[in-house]
Order: C-alpha cells, then sequence, then structure tokens
C-alpha cells in the first residue's frame, strides 16, 4: 500500500493582528506606530499518513484544528511548517454549492457547480440527466435556482458534487445538514466511493458516523494531535479523556433540605475509574454520592433520577432496592451502579437526594445540578436502549 | 507563478475559466428586461451626451469625431471595466477562495474575460455606426486585433495587482477609481493627442493607454498605420505590467484565503 495522503510536522499559525487594519491609509500609519500581533497556533506538529483507499476520520473539539487541517491538504490554506504530500486528485467537500448562483437555472447552475468541482464539459453533459434525476427536480430543471427551497438547493448541490471521480475526498460535516434520509443517501455514496477505493479523510462531530465508516481515526486537541489509529480506539481516547471535569457549582433554587446530612458532591466514573462527563452508550457507568451527616442519621435513603430536557427518564433510590443503608454518621460515598449504560445518546441532567425512609422532607436535595453526555454507538432511535432483537420465521 | 507549468495547468482548467465569465456575463444581463441592450446602451448615452458637448470644439479639427469619440469611449471603458470588476474577483467571491481550491488567477482572469465579452458586444454598436455614416476601414484595420491583445493584457496585468492588493488593502479600489477618472481626461479619448503643443505630446504618449487608442483609431478610421517604434513601446509596457501584476500576485496569493 502507499500513502495517499501524508503529513509530516505540519504547522499552522495564524497571525491575529490587535488592530485589525484593512485600508492602504492604516497601514500608512501602522509604519509609524508598529502593529501588535498575537500568533494563534491552530496545528502544532500532526504527522499521519492516509493510504490509498483508507478512510479516516478526523475527530476532535470545536476549534481543535480539524477543518484547518483539511483545508491545508485541499491546498487552500499553505502549512507554516511541515510538508504535504498528496497522491492523486483531490476534491474537497467542505461546503456544498460552492459558486452557487441564485440567478441563474438549476441547469446552468449544475454546469458551473459541476465545473468548479473538477468536471469536464463532457462529463458534465453526460451526468447532467442523473443529476437531476437524482435530485428529483425533472419538474424544476429551467427553473431559477433562488425559487428553490434550501432543502431542494443542498440536495442538488450533493448531486452534483458526487459526480467527481477523486481520488482523495476531503468532506468536512456535509453529513450533518438534511433529513435522515438524506444523511443515509450521503453515507451509501460514501460507500461507492470507498469501494471504488477512494482515499477519505472525513472531519465530523458524529463519532457514531466516523465510527460506523472509517478505518482510522484522528484525534486532535487543541491542534495537537493526541493519537492516529483504529477508529474504536481513539473514539474512545476522545471520549474517556483525560483531564478532570469540573462539575457545576450549586444553586439555590435547586437545592433544598435541612442539611442534617448534606450531598458534598457527585461524580460520574467511567469504565476506566476517571472522573468523567462524557459516556458512550452501553459502556459502564458509576455516579458516586460524596456525603456528610453532622449527627447520627438513621437509615437516610440515597435517591439518583435521570431526566433528558424536561423527561423523567428513571428514577430510583437504596429503599426502592431494598437496601438498609443502617446508621450513618460523618463522610462517605455511595455508588450507584449501571454496568450497561442503557441510553442512547443525548445530555441528561441528574438529580440526587438524601431523605428519611417515609420521604417527608429532604435532608438535602440536588434538583438537577449534575449532567453528563451520551454518544450513540449504534442507529438506534429514541431514549433508551433496550436490547431488543429481531427473530424472523419464514412460513414458506 | 509564469511558469510553463502554470501555462499547462491553466489550459486544463479552461473550461472552469470560460464557464466561470460566461456565466458571469450572463448574470449580468439575466434580471434585466432589456437584457443585453443595456450593454449597448451604455456607450450610446454616453457616447449623445459627449457628442453634444464637444462636437462644437472638436468638429473642425476632427473627421468622424462620433466615430472617434464611440472608439474611444468602448476602448477605455473595456479598461475600466476590466480592472474595476477584477478588484472584486477575488474579495467578492469568498467561497470560491475558502471552500475549494483552484488556481486563484483563474478568477481574475475569467472576470477579464466576462470585461472582454461585454467589449464585444459594445464594439456591435461600433460596427453599425461605422455602417451608418459610410465609413469603410482600410487594409491597416489589421493591426487593430494586435492592439487589442495588447490592451487586455495590459487591463489583466492591472487586474492581478489591483485584485491581489484589495484583499489587503480595502481603500484600493477607491483610489483605482480616482485613478481612472483622472486617465479619462488625460487620455486622448475626447480630443485628439494633436491638441496638445508638439513639446508636451510625449509626456502625454508616455501612457500606453493614450499610444492604443491613438493607434486603434487611426488604423480603423483613417487608414494610417501605427509606427512600429510606439507598437514596440506600448509591447514593452504590456509585458512590464503583466510581469509585474503577476508577481504581486503570486506574492499575496498565498493567504488570500486568511485574509479575506
Amino acid at each position: 500500500m502507499t500513502a495517499a495522503v501524508e503529513v509530516q510536522g505540519l504547522w499552522k499559525t495564524f497571525r491575529i493582528p490587535h488592530e485589525r487594519r484593512t485600508t492602504l491609509f492604516e497601514n500608512l500609519m501602522g509604519l509609524i506606530r508598529p502593529n501588535q500581533y498575537e500568533i494563534f497556533t491552530v496545528l502544532n506538529e500532526v504527522n499521519f499518513q492516509a493510504q490509498n483507499g483508507e478512510c479516516v476520520g478526523i475527530i476532535g473539539d470545536n476549534g481543535s484544528g480539524k477543518s484547518t487541517l483539511l483545508k491545508i491538504i485541499a491546498n487552500i490554506l499553505r502549512p507554516s511548517r511541515g510538508a504535504i504530500k498528496v497522491k492523486g486528485k483531490v476534491t474537497p467537500f467542505l461546503e456544498l454549492g460552492v459558486g452557487f448562483q441564485p440567478d441563474l437555472t438549476v441547469r446552468e447552475n449544475i454546469s458551473v457547480y459541476g465545473t468548479v468541482m473538477g468536471l469536464s464539459r463532457k462529463e458534465i453533459r453526460d451526468g447532467m440527466d442523473e443529476v437531476i434525476d437524482f435530485a428529483g427536480m425533472r419538474k424544476f430543471e429551467d427553473s431559477k435556482l433562488k425559487n428553490l427551497s434550501s432543502g431542494m438547493q443542498v440536495r442538488l448541490a450533493f448531486s452534483t458534487a458526487i459526480q467527481t471521480q477523486p481520488d482523495i475526498l476531503l468532506v468536512d460535516e456535509v453529513l450533518a445538514v438534511g433529513d435522515l434520509d438524506f444523511q443515509q443517501k450521503c453515507f451509501d455514496v460514501f460507500n461507492r466511493y470507498r469501494q471504488d477505493g477512494v482515499t477519505i479523510l472525513l472531519v465530523s462531530h458524529d463519532l457514531n458516523a466516523v465510527r460506523r465508516f472509517c478505518d482510522k481515526a484522528l484525534l486532535l486537541r487543541k491542534g495537537k494531535q493526541v493519537a492516529y489509529g483504529e477508529t474504536g480506539r481513539i473514539i474512545d481516547k476522545y471520549i474517556y479523556r483525560e483531564e478532570e471535569h469540573v462539575i457545576p457549582v450549586e444553586n439555590k433554587k435547586t437545592r433544598w433540605g435541612n442539611k442534617k446530612m448534606e450531598i458534598l458532591g457527585v461524580k460520574f466514573m467511567d469504565k476506566n475509574d476517571k472522573e468523567n462527563s462524557n459516556f458512550l452508550s452501553g459502556d459502564p457507568f458509576i455516579a458516586r454520592i460524596y456525603y456528610e451527616a453532622h449527627e447520627p442519621i438513621s437509615s437516610p435513603v440515597f435517591g439518583i433520577v435521570f431526566y433528558t430536557q424536561d423527561t423523567y427518564c428513571y428514577g430510583t433510590t437504596t429503599n426502592f432496592e431494598h437496601m438498609d443503608t443502617g446508621m450513618v454518621v460523618g463522610k462517605g460515598h455511595a455508588d450507584f451502579f449501571l454496568n450497561r449504560l442503557p441510553l442512547i445518546e443525548g445530555s441528561f441532567q441528574v438529580t440526587v437526594a438524601l431523605a428519611p425512609p417515609n420521604y417527608e422532607f429532604a435532608y438535602d436535595w440536588h434538583d438537577r445540578l449534575y449532567s453528563f453526555q451520551v454518544h450513540r454507538v449504534n442507529q438506534n432511535q429514541g431514549i433508551f436502549d433496550m436490547d431488543g432483537y429481531w427473530k424472523l420465521e419464514k412460513y414458506e | 507563478m509564469l511558469t510553463g507549468y502554470h501555462i499547462q495547468e491553466l489550459y486544463r482548467y479552461r473550461d472552469l475559466i470560460l464557464r466561470l465569465a460566461w456565466s458571469d456575463f450572463k448574470l449580468r444581463y439575466k434580471s434585466s428586461a432589456l437584457g443585453f441592450f443595456w450593454s449597448l446602451l451604455e456607450p450610446l448615452l454616453m457616447l449623445v451626451v459627449l457628442y453634444v458637448v464637444f462636437s462644437n470644439l472638436m468638429r473642425t479639427q476632427v473627421e468622424h469625431y462620433q466615430l472617434f469619440l464611440l472608439l474611444g469611449i468602448i476602448l477605455w471603458n473595456f479598461l475600466d471595466r476590466g480592472t474595476s470588476m477584477s478588484i472584486w474577483g477575488i474579495v467578492g467571491k469568498p467561497s470560491l477562495v475558502q471552500k475549494v481550491y483552484f488556481p486563484r488567477d483563474i478568477l481574475v482572469i475569467s472576470t477579464c474575460i466576462t470585461a472582454l465579452m461585454m467589449t464585444v458586444l459594445e464594439s456591435v454598436v461600433f460596427i453599425i455606426f461605422m455602417v451608418v455614416f459610410r465609413v469603410m476601414p482600410e487594409m491597416t484595420v489589421v493591426y487593430f486585433p494586435i492592439l487589442f491583445i495588447l490592451e487586455f493584457f495590459i487591463i489583466l496585468g492591472l487586474s492581478m495587482a489591483l485584485s491581489a492588493l484589495n484583499v489587503y488593502f480595502r481603500d484600493v479600489q477607491f483610489i483605482w477609481r480616482l485613478i481612472v477618472q483622472v486617465g479619462f481626461f488625460g487620455t486622448p479619448i475626447l480630443y485628439p493627442i494633436t491638441i496638445f503643443p508638439e513639446r508636451i505630446r510625449w509626456i502625454v504618449m508616455l501612457n500606453p493607454m493614450a499610444q492604443i487608442i491613438t493607434m486603434m483609431r487611426d488604423c480603423t478610421l483613417y487608414g494610417i498605420s501605427p509606427e512600429p517604434a510606439n507598437v514596440a513601446y506600448v509591447a514593452a509596457c504590456t509585458v512590464v505590467l503583466f510581469v509585474l501584476g503577476y508577481a504581486i500576485f503570486a506574492h499575496l496569493e498565498p493567504r488570500f484565503a486568511e485574509a479575506i
């Protein structure tokens, strides 16, 4: 195998002036009083190779330099230091519909955009009908682009763009637009590209898309390359990151109780026994509740409730689970275990509470003070992943 | 940037250059009721105004003053339009610079070709005028395309520099407007070069546009062949402007996507 894309010791810095000078006059004045610059390092020593026909996902938080990396590989930005070697024709899908003109007709726009994407005149002529049919725009082929809905414009752009036959495809969050149906279409097309042996570099926040689709992943954090390798391992590394997470501080309206026994804090622990607020669906999860009883308390009840937005998902207490906590005094912690986090995806809020067994009042109630994120690992929909499975019996 | 490799690359992108130029050209007339007639009307209206004002002053000295004036206006418009449109060639198309890659000079070249198309369209008016006034060009008209091509490359050279500079210094567009305004009066468009006393004519004629317009009129309307020395001077100016324009462009191009 040969490397289709090779990135060696890549650095990219932007110079951000303290004041932006855009006119000649300001620049002339600047000769007297030099402008000061902030050097902002967007990419810091990135090294990786994408082999021919491989699909590489690039993941990381916002501002970690993912898009900049793609733009440098596409030759739109130039590296400050380091080298990029690219073998073959590169087609960037950084934005769909680049150069679309609202006042031209659908057909004319296909021609213009197709040419921008590097199609020859003949390819455009031959592919025209296919594009129009794929986008489902037979009826509108001669209407002006501005009369189409934005969804239709995206569909048109996508149908045109996929006519290209690149060796290397750079994709930036294109999959994020459009409905499920459209996303599925995108996947089908990218799978076709992959089967054709096209090397694909995909920037995405949709970790599940990266997991389904990519052989390898590159994790960037603040411009630094954290890891590069097999997708599952890299996603794990991204979710179960090593630095500490600060849990939100208390707020009076969301906390009440007589404080004879207090909840000092709550930590969510991941499968590596590290505190975390990001979890993969189906992984082990522990909520650790730290308490302090200022006087001896008999059989206090620990409770925990999960919400997503305003939906009450699940609630349980030590009492419901027939656990007697006995006499409690001083400090300690209670762990709430989930061997398999059964939530599919999203942001979840957690209420924890301490109350006497008859629930007549609260010692301490932290109402939705804590939250964590769940990232999907499959395509199931809804809130809970219920471990369902299918079986088919054919009568004939 | 002006290497053999780059020229080959431009050749490979010829479809894109022409497609961008043509779609830009079409867009200019797309939403107007009169369509292409606007571009014919504009020089005509200008001609009428200037003719009414200046014909009394010039008639005695200049044969076919209306044609003389019209050709001057069309040729100057070519420069004015080509450069003014190109100033926006990079800044006005951020998505083509920031979201895809092709050699960026294509944007400027295609804009200049759009201006060329508009000028060709205007020339139709000029040809009609020649027929109406029964002025038949002589053999010397063969110099016309040569001079016209030189003018195109002057425009392209200027456009390269202006479009690139305007990315970093947005007042270039205003400064250039001013220069074009002054140039309109400083170039023999309304008047023949002969209105200047002999000893200062050479200063006016340092301006290559003055040379080009004068020679093009001479060969089209009056059957006078251009002086080889003058053609050589214009050609030299063209090469200098073109190379300099490209050098400025090539120097500023790498940071376009960041600076727009």
